[in-house]
């Protein structure tokens, strides 16, 4: 840091308040924000953050407190506001135009800025945007590219590409990172570093505690609608921060640093893969034995991404998946659910979920016939499972008819693991098991996956998160174009160790 | 390790009017439909391949082209207007009974397409700051507006001639628009039309309210963020729409003096919705352009001619067109199941 006396905020907002029917969402919170900082703002979900982002957006107004920028209060009442005053939100669910091109994209708020009568003047756009790219080392992408041929990693730098020709004063980086691979991460935090280095104040939300400490010049911690703390980021730890967010210590032994148990070989082969080829994979041959978490991973284009999706058929394949020998017929979900294979999507709101049904509805959707007779539901069964399935799982939720979509991201994992153990499943294959959830909801999933397996579940856990795989996991296939790239077991598992295999050429 | 950003196979960014790209073009697919057509049409029948009936199918296709121009707009922002028939019919009958009542021919054009502005702008505040689909709020406007013209015109047919009043001058205008011919052959709806395509075009693709259409369908929360006034530009498609509707209401009275609310326009929504679609839009948004519009007004104005042409019945007409719509999406949507 540097040695200027704690340099006025750009950005101060105090005793800020936001209520939402039922639910205080900011309570009074006061947080500043200096120019050329990397402030990050950690919390868990439902801490805040999201809210605290949409009111400097210009997307919220705020019911109490004020906002000062540069010193004079200031009310953002609009998005259009919120760039006039020198802050860009790039948010976590990207707000791109996928119809458009790339430079149509990065321009739109130099074209929303004119007359309407006005004409596009295309050339012009097309260099700018070629700039602003190159800016960001993504010389190589062709402006006229439409965004929707892009993948989320591109688009996401197209999205802050858009927001650095703004010349934003204030960045706000929402989660930026969750789709990016490692190399697209560090040209980020690079870019980062850079517009720091320009006097840019950039906000940085996050989950990824590692890179917030590798990144961020202060750290404000959030719980429950409150700002708990703005610490210096000097000499702090993941044990710190995780205390700050959770507000209860968390048994970090126990819940961080488990190495699973080693189990014998002696378990039955549950799940058989050979020469498994689809899209992104090539001849995949491996197996799961009952009662073991079997973790997969991989970089982004590593082919791990389309696995699940390939073992319980919901593309083309060719090779053979046998489960306890019976083999499974290529893109027919239902014969996998019978023949009991279960999955939990990466894309809980797309793939995953029915957002829009309540808890108990989705508890049981994956084994309707079960719960029907002559084509009615069996409501008080459906009821009774639910129940069970919440107790289980120790999902919270206030009751059976809540919509899922009101729930946490936490808590409407666990009913999608939930739905997927109504079916009995032999084999469990999660893709990101616990992206967008909390800590302390993870941790949660993670014991309740060990429980799974201890019933002699096999458990494959596909996951960008290594932590993750280190922490569960008793064996570790890392894949590699298409195929594997290596083999961990038990000490064997470790970061560099998968990194070296997930990597090498 | 890839780098995703550089191996994404994509066009290289010098042949932007490379044959292949024309090919890839979302109109080539229906501009080849119609060449397939208009050929087989040529050798299948006489009557086709003259300029007379040429400048018929050109004159015949004006008015809904006209009206499918505006709907494009209005597709693309993510909207959709039911409303257009019942806006053909009413500001046609506004118009109409001006005139009949004396007045000038330019204030009683104005007051129709004022009409239309004003259907349009309800519809437009409607789906946006008034938070209903556009698919309902039109839907009432449908009602509503037809609801309007009968009780305007209490039910009974409105004909413009100097006997209802009329004056000579106006009516020798009026007549011109709707029946003349420009350089005496080229019929003066088609010159309408032409002029409306033109205009529309350059605004879509080449101004900045054009590029906001495109936006606020592609992405309404894109827009909003890059601070385009979502409202304001969807509100715009629908008052363009409306004057579109009411500008093809007027022209039709004037091709054919005599309207009346209960039977003017009826079910036209769903044929410019038709031709547009064939044309390319897309009712989610984001997606359409003026040459594909164009291009669907054609298909479906060749085929009818063409099926009038062979000497098939009415019946079997209508369900031909039922067929291209479904047969034109449907290709469209077939073949570019996406690859990657």
């Amino acid at each position: 840091m540097t040695e200027q006396q704690t340099p006025a905020p750009i950005v101060e907002i105090s005793g800020l308040t936001k209520r939402f029917p039922g639910v205080l969402a900011l309570d009074r919170i006061s947080v500043g924000f200096r120019a050329g900082e990397v402030h990050a703002v950690i919390g868990e979900n439902g801490a805040g953050k999201s809210t605290l982002m949409n009111i400097l957006a210009g997307d919220l107004q705020p019911d109490g407190g004020e906002i000062r920028i540069d010193g004079s209060r200031a009310t953002i009442a609009s998005p259009l506001a919120s760039r006039a005053a020198g802050i860009t939100v790039v948010y976590q669910e990207l707000a791109l135009c996928p119809t458009l091109t790339i430079a149509e994209n990065i321009m739109m708020s130099d074209m929303a800025a004119r007359s309407s009568l006005s004409f596009v003047p295309r050339d012009q756009m097309r260099r700018e945007a070629r700039a602003a790219l190159t800016r960001l080392g993504m010389g190589a992408l062709d402006p006229d590219t439409k965004v929707s041929r892009l993948s989320v990693a591109e688009m996401q730098l197209v999205e802050i590409a858009g927001a650095i020709r703004q010349r934003a004063r204030v960045l706000v980086l929402d989660e930026p990172n969750s789709a990016l691979s490692k190399r697209e991460s560090e040209r980020l935090f690079e870019i980062v570093k850079q517009l720091r280095g320009e006097g840019v104040t950039v906000i940085y939300v996050s989950h990824h505690l590692k890179e917030v400490l590798d990144l961020a010049d202060r750290i404000t911690v959030m719980r429950d609608g409150r700002t708990i703390e703005t610490i210096d980021n000097d000499g702090l730890s993941e044990d710190r921060l995780i205390r700050a967010m959770v507000g209860r210590d968390l048994d970090t032994a126990a819940q961080w640093s488990l190495q699973p148990e080693a189990r014998s070989d002696e378990a039955a082969i549950v799940l058989s893969v050979e020469k498994l080829t689809a899209p992104g994979l090539d001849r995949l041959s491996f197996h799961a034995r009952a009662g073991e978490i079997l973790g997969i991973g991989g970089l982004p284009d590593s082919g791990k991404d389309m696995l699940g999706e390939a073992l319980f058929g919901l593309c083309q394949r060719s090779g053979r998946v046998t489960i306890d020998g019976k083999e499974l017929r290529a893109t027919d979900p239902q014969a996998s659910i019978r023949n009991g294979m279960a999955l939990v999507p990466a894309d809980r709101r797309g793939a995953g979920a029915l957002l829009s049904m309540s808890v108990a509805n989705n508890v049981v959707s994956a084994s309707l016939p079960r719960f029907s007779m002559v084509g009615f539901m069996r409501r008080g069964a459906v009821r009774r499972e639910a129940r069970a399935q919440v107790a289980r799982l120790d999902a919270r939720i206030s009751h059976l008819s809540q919509k899922l979509a009101t729930l946490s991201g936490g808590n409407q994992q666990k009913i999608i693991l939930g739905r997927s153990l109504v079916t009995n499943p032999r084999v469990l294959v999660l893709h990101e098991p616990t992206r967008g959830v909390d800590v302390g909801a993870k941790a949660e999933i993670y014991a309740i996956l060990r429980g799974i397996a201890g019933e002699g579940v096999a458990v494959v856990m596909i996951s960008s998160e290594i932590p993750e795989l280190i922490m569960n996991a008793e064996r570790v296939l890392v894949l590699r174009n298409g195929g594997i790239s290596g083999e961990l077991t038990g000490a064997g598992i470790n970061e560099e160790a998968i990194l070296a295999r997930a990597m090498a050429s | 390790m890839a780098d995703a950003v550089r191996t994404g196979a994509r066009a290289p960014a010098t042949d932007r009017f490379t044959m292949a790209r024309l090919l890839r073009a979302r109109e080539a697919g229906v501009f080849i439909a119609l060449l397939v057509l208009c050929l087989f049409l040529s050798f299948a029948t006489d009557g086709f391949l003259t300029s007379l009936n040429l400048l018929n199918v050109g004159r015949q296709i004006s008015l809904l082209g006209i009206m499918a121009v505006g709907m494009t707009f209005v597709l693309i922002a993510g909207e959709v207007d039911l409303s257009v028939g019942s806006t053909y019919a009413f500001s046609g009958l506004a118009t109409g009974m001006l005139i009949i009542a004396g007045w000038a021919l330019l204030p009683a054009i104005g007051v129709g397409l004022l009409t239309g502005v004003a259907i349009g702008l309800i519809n437009g505040v409607l789906s946006t700051y008034g938070r209903l689909p556009s698919l309902i709020a039109t839907l009432g406007m449908l009602s509503i507006v037809r609801g309007a013209a009968l009780i305007l015109t209490n039910g009974q047919p409105v004909t413009v001639n100097a006997r209802n009043g009329a004056l000579p001058d106006v009516l020798q205008t009026f007549s011109f628009i709707g029946q003349g011919y420009l350089f005496t052959i080229i019929p003066m709806q088609l010159v309408f039309f032409v002029i409306v395509a033109v205009l529309a075009w350059i605004v879509l693709s080449f101004s900045n309210f054009g590029f906001r259409v495109y936006a606020v369908g592609g992405s309404a929360k894109a827009a909003r963020v890059s601070g385009i006034s979502v409202n304001k530009v969807k509100i715009s498609a629908f008052i363009l729409m409306g004057v579109l509707a009411a500008l093809a209401g007027i022209l039709g009275l004037a091709f054919l003096p005599s309207s009346q609310a209960g039977r003017t326009g009826l079910g036209l929504e769903l044929d410019v919705i038709a031709a547009t679609i064939v044309g390319g839009a897309s009712l989610s948004g984001g997606e359409g352009t003026i040459l594909g519009t164009i291009l669907g007004v054609l298909i479906i104005g060749v085929m009818r001619n063409g099926l009038v042409l062979l000497g098939v019945s009415p019946f079997v007409q209508e369900l031909m067109i039922g067929l291209v719509i479904i047969i034109a999406v449907g290709i469209d949507k077939w073949s570019t199941r996406r690859t990657g």
